[in-house]
């Protein structure tokens, strides 16, 4: 048996593997580096993580017209202390994988400072674990599951959505009074969906009603015959609704054409704008939105003629809440940068944590503000029903109520988030 | 709780499903070539119906106009006749692409029709945009009835009724005409058959161009159900190829019968276990697979049809 000596060389190697490994673990987070990129007037890049294609495809394009409708307003005096804002977007294709992918590349690659966009809660969560490594701030336009305010909140992320406990508190209480106490769920079966079903069950259970089944849609389901066979025979009094995009398309002309929707109450709970373009004969129950283009409300008419200036070829003739979330998002961020005076990520979220953003200057009924506790923006929000009588083609909602954020406001996020300290947050400067 | 509408629905829906795998069974039962654009040809048979019947085509305002004051069911029907003709030409070219794979490892024209189908996927994005579209039908076959105390969807049985007519066509093709032995046979063995003085490459072509009609009258057909948007294509070869191992390759009535026990998996599930509907497909092919490794009918030879 040979003796084993320890070798000058082995020894040598030894280290060497030792020293590579405890470098490369850094590699494994958190990253804790201070980065800060050459000074000067360079300009600032934003990313748009929109989705161009799959059930949020349309709606995703809908969030960046908003988008882009903000930076070019702030180019065109100028851009940001006097730096010019520049953009890129890729389409996160309403896959969670490839909201990372694009995150990634967008940070780690293509240099830039923010992220905005998202509609699909599970694309907006999977973004906000990249941007939450390096530190990027997320702006996530229009996301509604509770859970994006709550477990999954974080220190980098800003909601600027209603969510679907503001639309089930503003909805459901009411409804059980008034129209009945047996309820059916159709839900998603993704986390916005959940995460809406079990707050409308909440509520539906605290009112006095009772959810007598919950049934779970899969994302781009096509055919709700089955669906709609089991409501006949169920006849509860009330359906409430957790479904989004295309799928909610689809499900709506299914109901209508068999028209079901005088057989019970139907209760979506927010139904964006892009999803009832195209097919407005099919919208009946009674939904949420955080806003509507016709609100009488100041300023809102010449958001809405700039915004048709700005597309005259949107497919869609007149900006929603999606877009006007996209646009106020946008919008925000760069004012802060402004007063900030810097693009250190942790001065802008300090700018944005608590800030108060006027009902004037939100073109909503009551004063917002970002929850400094879940980063949610509180805002007001609607209910609203097919208009009877519509003034022109667009103008299909009737609002039928406007709810404080205080009436709305989700406090099972206000427990469930907890944000890290900002010294654990990654800083940096573009 | 009333099994009995979702049995039925179970089944309509079945008829829908193998009328989208016929065409997908055709191509690959006779020629032996699996074809992923499938889906896409599925897709342009919509778009294409939707541009006519609408209409949005590129005409002369007045032609548009007099073309729209036309009653809705003469729309539709020359809609339906016409999206496969103007699909057809793209089978023919599919065909001759299909040309240099031929004889060699099928996943040479797999990937060849995989790389098609998105071709023609972004065009339809090119040319019609992202935004889904509805096919209007009309009202004397849509809107709903009333049977077992449940309202349905005229439309949806009327669909699963042409689905039957459809089949039947088909198999009349496949099994009574002399085209139809003669593709069977070239399949088969293709040496002697041209020995014996047919064209098969002719035959070939014509069973594509048979194929790409099948495929864009089911999304003619399933494009009022179903929605139109660019993707709507994966929602159709993916059924379409479980249906085909599942029933077995190159079984016409394997294909009748996968695409039924497909469609009523999925009906069921979506009553009683709604978060399996879109898997129970999958979890059905897993189930007959492990127990008859060919499928349902799957045959050596196609000529046992």
């Amino acid at each position: 048996m040979t003796k084993h000596r320890i070798t000058r060389r082995g020894a040598l190697k030894a280290s060497l593997m030792t020293a590579t490994l405890a470098g490369t673990a850094s590699l494994f987070g958190p990253w804790k580096s201070n980065r800060v990129w050459a000074q000067g007037k360079k300009p600032i890049k934003l990313g748009l993580t929109c989705d161009a294609s799959g059930q949020y495809g349309n709606s995703g394009q809908d969030d960046m017209r908003g988008m882009r409708m903000a930076i070019d307003e702030f180019n065109a005096k100028g851009g940001v202390l006097g730096r010019k804002i520049e953009w890129i977007t890729a389409d996160t294709e309403t896959n969670p994988a490839t909201g990372t992918r694009v995150a990634e590349r967008f940070i780690a690659q293509e240099q830039c400072g923010f992220l905005l966009g998202a509609i699909h809660s599970g694309v907006a969560n999977a973004i906000t674990q990249v941007a939450n490594k390096y530190g990027t701030i997320y702006m996530n336009t229009n996301s509604s599951a509770p859970s994006e305010a709550g477990e999954n909140c974080s220190r980098i992320k800003f909601v600027w959505d209603g969510n679907g406990t503001n639309f089930s508190k503003a909805a459901v209480a009411n409804a059980v009074q008034k129209i009945g106490k047996k309820w059916l769920l159709l839900t998603n079966d993704y986390v916005w969906g959940h995460t809406t079903a079990a707050a409308t069950k909440a509520e539906v259970e605290k009112a006095g009603g009772q959810i007598v089944d919950n049934l779970l849609v899969p994302q781009n389901t096509r055919d709700f015959t089955a669906y709609l066979l089991k409501v006949q025979q169920i006849k509860p009094d009330v359906i409430a609704m957790a479904i989004g995009g295309d799928d909610i398309k689809a499900l709506r002309q299914q109901i209508a054409e068999l028209k079901l929707e005088d057989k019970a109450a139907w209760i979506n709970n927010q139904q964006d704008w892009p999803d009832i373009w195209g097919v407005p004969e099919t919208l009946f129950g009674v939904f949420g939105t955080n806003w509507y283009h016709k609100l009488a409300l100041p300023g809102v008419p010449e958001f809405v003629k700039r915004w048709q200036a700005t597309y005259p070829k949107s497919p869609i003739p007149v900006p929603g809440n999606v877009s006007y979330n996209g646009y106020m998002a946008t919008r925000e961020l760069l004012r802060a940068i402004e007063q900030t005076g810097s693009t250190n990520n942790i001065a802008i979220i300090k700018a944005l944590e608590g800030r108060k953003m006027s009902a004037v200057d939100r073109m909503q009924t009551y004063d917002a503000y970002i929850d400094p506790i879940t980063h949610q923006v509180q805002q007001t929000i609607y209910l609203a029903r097919r208009n009877p009588k519509p003034a022109d083609n667009t103008d299909l909602f009737e609002i039928i109520s406007a709810a404080t954020p205080e009436q709305a406001m989700d406090t099972a996020s206000l427990a469930a988030c907890k944000l890290k300290p900002y010294a654990d947050v990654p800083t940096y400067e573009q | 709780m009333g099994l009995l509408p979702h049995l039925v629905n179970g089944f309509a829906l079945g008829l829908l499903f193998a009328l989208i795998a016929l065409g997908f069974m055709l191509i690959l039962g006779l020629m032996e070539q699996i074809n992923l654009a499938h889906g896409s040809l599925f897709a342009l048979g919509a778009y294409f119906a939707y541009a006519i019947a609408t209409p949005r085509v590129p005409m002369p305002p007045d032609a548009l106009q007099a073309w729209a004051a036309v009653p809705l069911g003469w729309r539709f029907t020359a809609a339906m006749l016409l999206a496969p003709v103007l699909v057809a030409p793209f089978g023919v070219v599919l065909e001759r692409l299909m040309r240099r794979t031929y004889g060699r490892d099928p996943l040479y024209g797999l990937l060849l029709t995989f790389g098609v189908a998105m071709v023609i996927e972004e065009l339809i994005r090119m040319v019609w945009g992202t935004r889904d579209y509805t096919l209007a039908v009309p009202r004397g076959i849509s809107g709903g009835f009333l049977m077992l105390d449940l309202i349905w969807s005229s439309y949806r049985f009327w669909a699963a009724g042409f689905a039957i007519v459809a089949m039947a066509i088909v198999w009349l093709v496949i099994e009574r005409t002399r085209f139809g032995a003669l593709v069977k046979a070239g399949a088969h063995d293709s040496e002697i058959v041209q020995a014996l003085g047919h064209d098969l490459e002719q035959l070939r072509v014509w069973v594509f161009v048979l194929g790409t009609m099948m495929a864009a009258v089911a999304g003619v057909i399933l494009a009022p159900v179903w929605g139109i948007r660019p993707h709507m294509g994966v929602d159709a070869v993916i059924p379409a190829f479980v249906i085909i191992v599942l029933g077995g390759v190159g079984s016409f009535w394997g294909a009748v019968l996968g695409g039924i026990l497909v469609g009523m998996v999925v009906g069921l599930s979506g009553a009683y276990a709604s978060e399996w509907s879109m898997l129970s497909m999958y979890l059905l092919l897993i189930l007959v697979v492990t127990f008859r490794s060919r499928g349902l009918f799957g045959k050596k030879s196609v000529l046992e049809a």
